[in-house]
């Protein structure tokens, strides 16, 4: 029976759990150290990367390039829409062609999930996940694992809350693989339309009740809530929500002291958090948002370099 | 047409109540005789059977043959090929053409064309709605004329109630049964495969399997109401199979089939984001799987069908989202079906693949009474490894691929034509 990810002689981050945590500590080691002390840029010297996103992205995208250029790749930008995987071409035949024109490292983001794992499963180089459909986002993980380890000093042992629309998020689940290699406890909270009671299985537990939650962690991470969910009747109203799972003072301020809030970004005012969020002192977005870069270099030399 | 003498195989045959070793002789087309030892009459043909099981023809009641239409995928000579070296001597065809099996001249051209193949016998379906919309009424009686020998949208499932209540009362008295294809559009969405814990780790959107349990509910309910017999096709669930027993239970006039992709597999088989696997309904979890497999053996469903629906590997290897649903079943289906009941009596295995289709479908076959059909199936207990690269059929895709099967077809004889021998189509097959 086939096993979980197609085998490929090639390193790839499609998930977290393509690493090992001995593999993440590496990474996160490497993403401090580049933080501490910009690293020669030559890292990736002659390294052919090429970023293939078929979905809109500011931040990631934004991040991935500022990573490239810092370890020295040559570096192409396919725009969405270029690549003529929409006029018929196989995903084995884009892999093939990037392959033969020495791309050695693909950057790819792509609204279905899977589409990374199918690229890895045929291009003879690395490929890197940057958000596959509800699937995986891998470097995100890592970026908030980062921002939890440089808070906390540790990852074992901390609890840390997933609020919102778990089902839908890709941020989600790879934090929830991330954090539980990790050794952290996760709790998942939200309505059973965005959180089915079967989410957990085995793993993370299901909560529906927030303010009983808030009291007992380190760390809330907010996921962001889409306005299509009332729409597709997944949520009655935004009003609705924020009800039982908007993050405003009051919720605040039944969190620990030390405990602080994150966020993958965009995030919606008023919806999944309040002004008050932006203001808290343990707001961490900008911290998340400046760690990517460097957890991004440290995959870049940890795929390519070893 | 000569005659054909069937030596020291097993013969089974569920009608006849016979399990034992016996000769059978098949003459001008029909079954001539069953009996211990027969002589051979002069210039007749020996077909040695030691080691063999002899059945009455085997009879898939849900294939895609594709054609008119879709003949890149398939054809009805390349599916008819690929039907007889299953061992299989009859196919009924779903109605999922372009256009669809909506109108006499197009099931006399289906019958045309598996007349030139030459191979399996073919038995159109026709389409319950116009062009399978779930609108307005087919034709039913000139259906009927024209050959079609049961009434489905297949894949479309008929969304309204109200349609299939009317299509229920005035075709009640057409022969022919109704196919329900049990999905609930609304439920499913832009599912790609089953909704469990699989579908949430993957982040792919998932179908539950109360997509499929609301409508065959509906529709046993309808089959009640209406008095028109119903076939629910290619049960996936545990809860249709308890469903099942309470239409019985209520006296509805209503049979079953499984296949033996939802026996033995389960959604562990989207793992790899490939779309192999993927079809209609989906492949559920493993609870499912075990369910439909001891409604097998306790003799809740009626029938097995292969669901056979070719695609090109083209097709087959798109994403998830963006890949066709169904594979090839017809080459596999025996031994697929062996190794998901290893246990199964084999007078039950014959009753599923021959008895019982003929029966609900109406037509002839089912078993080897003298004056039945010259339609016979050999197998054997012979374990083989799949290799699509082999089939007969266009459709090169299956995620039984490179599995040991326990169970193959020997010999497919189609009215007294011997059409396989040994996975080999014989050359008088074609053009006859």
């Amino acid at each position: 029976m086939p096993a979980l990810k197609a085998p490929s002689p090639y390193s790839s981050l499609i998930d977290l759990d393509d690493l090992s945590p001995a593999g993440i500590t590496e990474i996160l080691d490497r993403a401090k150290a580049f933080h501490a002390e910009p690293p020669p840029r030559d890292l990736l010297r002659d390294v052919s990367v090429v970023n293939l996103f078929f979905e809109a992205s500011t931040r990631t995208y934004t991040s991935f390039a500022l990573a490239e250029q810092r370890v020295g790749a040559d570096v192409v930008a396919l725009p969405p829409g270029s690549s003529s995987l929409g006029k018929g071409e196989t995903i084995a035949d884009t892999a093939l062609t990037l392959a033969a024109m020495g791309v050695r490292v693909i950057v790819t983001r792509h609204p279905h999930s899977g589409f990374p794992a199918r690229l890895a499963e045929s291009f003879a180089g690395h490929v890197i996940n940057a958000g596959d459909g509800r699937h995986a986002h891998p470097t995100q993980a890592l970026l908030d694992l980062l921002t939890l380890e440089t808070e906390f000093g540790k990852l074992a042992g901390l609890r840390v809350a997933l609020v919102g629309d778990i089902l839908h998020s890709r941020v989600a689940r790879s934090n929830a693989i991330g954090l539980r290699a990790m050794g952290a406890e996760v709790t998942l909270v939200g309505p059973r339309t965005l959180l089915p009671d079967s989410m957990g299985g085995d793993g993370p537990r299901v909560a529906r009740d927030l303010d009983a939650v808030l009291p007992h962690v380190d760390a809330v991470m907010l996921l962001r809530i889409q306005h299509e969910r009332i729409a597709s009747a997944v949520l009655p109203s935004l009003d609705d929500y924020a009800r039982n799972y908007r993050l405003d003072a009051r919720r605040l301020a039944l969190l620990p002291k030390h405990a602080i809030v994150m966020h993958p970004g965009p995030y919606n005012r008023g919806v999944e958090l309040t002004e008050d969020v932006l203001r808290y002192p343990g707001w961490r977005y900008a911290q998340q948002v400046s760690h990517g870069v460097y957890v991004r270099m440290a995959v870049l030399d940890f795929l390519v370099n070893g | 047409m000569g005659a054909i003498l069937i030596r020291g195989g097993r013969v089974v045959d569920p009608v006849l109540g016979l399990d034992a070793l016996r000769d059978v002789l098949l003459r001008d087309g029909l079954v001539a005789e069953v009996a211990e030892h027969i002589a051979a009459p002069a210039g007749a043909e020996v077909l040695e059977a030691a080691g063999t099981v002899v059945a009455p023809g085997f009879i898939d009641m849900h294939v895609h043959l594709r054609e008119p239409g879709h003949n890149h995928k398939e054809t009805i000579a390349s599916g008819c090929a690929a039907a007889v070296v299953g061992g299989f001597t009859a196919v009924a065809c779903m109605p999922n053409t372009e256009p669809a099996l909506d109108s006499p001249a197009l099931i006399a051209e289906v019958l045309r064309l598996a007349r030139a193949a030459g191979t399996a016998r073919v038995y159109p379906i026709g389409a319950i709605t116009r062009a399978r919309k779930g609108v307005e009424l087919a034709p039913f009686w000139r259906l009927h004329d024209a050959g079609a020998v049961a009434f489905s949208d297949d894949g479309n499932t008929v969304e309204s109630a109200r349609v299939l209540r009317q299509a229920a009362l005035y075709a009640r008295d057409v022969p022919g049964v109704f196919i329900s294809h049990c999905e609930d559009g609304t439920l499913k969405g832009d599912a790609v495969m089953h909704e469990g814990e699989q579908s949430l780790r993957l982040g792919l959107a998932g179908s539950p399997g109360l997509a499929e349990d609301v409508i065959v509910a509906r529709d046993l309910l309808i089959a009640g109401e209406t008095g028109k017999p119903f076939h629910i096709a290619h049960l996936s669930t545990a809860m249709s199979v308890q469903l099942m027993l309470f239409a019985r239970a209520q006296g509805i006039a209503a049979t079953c089939e499984v296949t033996a992709h939802h026996l033995v597999l389960d959604d562990g088989h989207v793992r790899g984001f490939r779309a192999d696997g993927k079809v209609n309904p989906p492949l559920r979890g493993d609870d499912d799987a075990a369910a439909l497999r001891a409604a097998v053996r306790e003799g809740t469903i009626d029938v097995f069908a292969t669901d056979h629906a070719p695609h090109t590997r083209e097709e087959k290897d798109r994403l998830l989202h963006d890949a066709p649903v169904g594979f090839s079943g017809l080459e596999t289906a025996i031994g697929a079906y062996a190794a998901a009941v290893p246990d199964l009596p084999l007078a039950r295995f014959v009753a599923l693949l021959s008895t019982n289709p003929a029966r609900i479908l109406g037509v002839p076959g089912g078993t080897l009474a003298p004056g039945s059909p010259a339609d016979v199936t050999l197998f054997a207990d012979r374990a083989w490894t799949v290799d699509t690269s082999r089939f007969h059929s266009q459709g090169k895709n299956t995620p039984f691929d490179g599995a040991t099967l326990p169970r193959r077809a020997v010999a497919t004889i189609v009215g007294g034509r011997i059409v396989m021998h040994e996975g080999r189509l014989l050359e008088t097959a074609a053009g006859a």
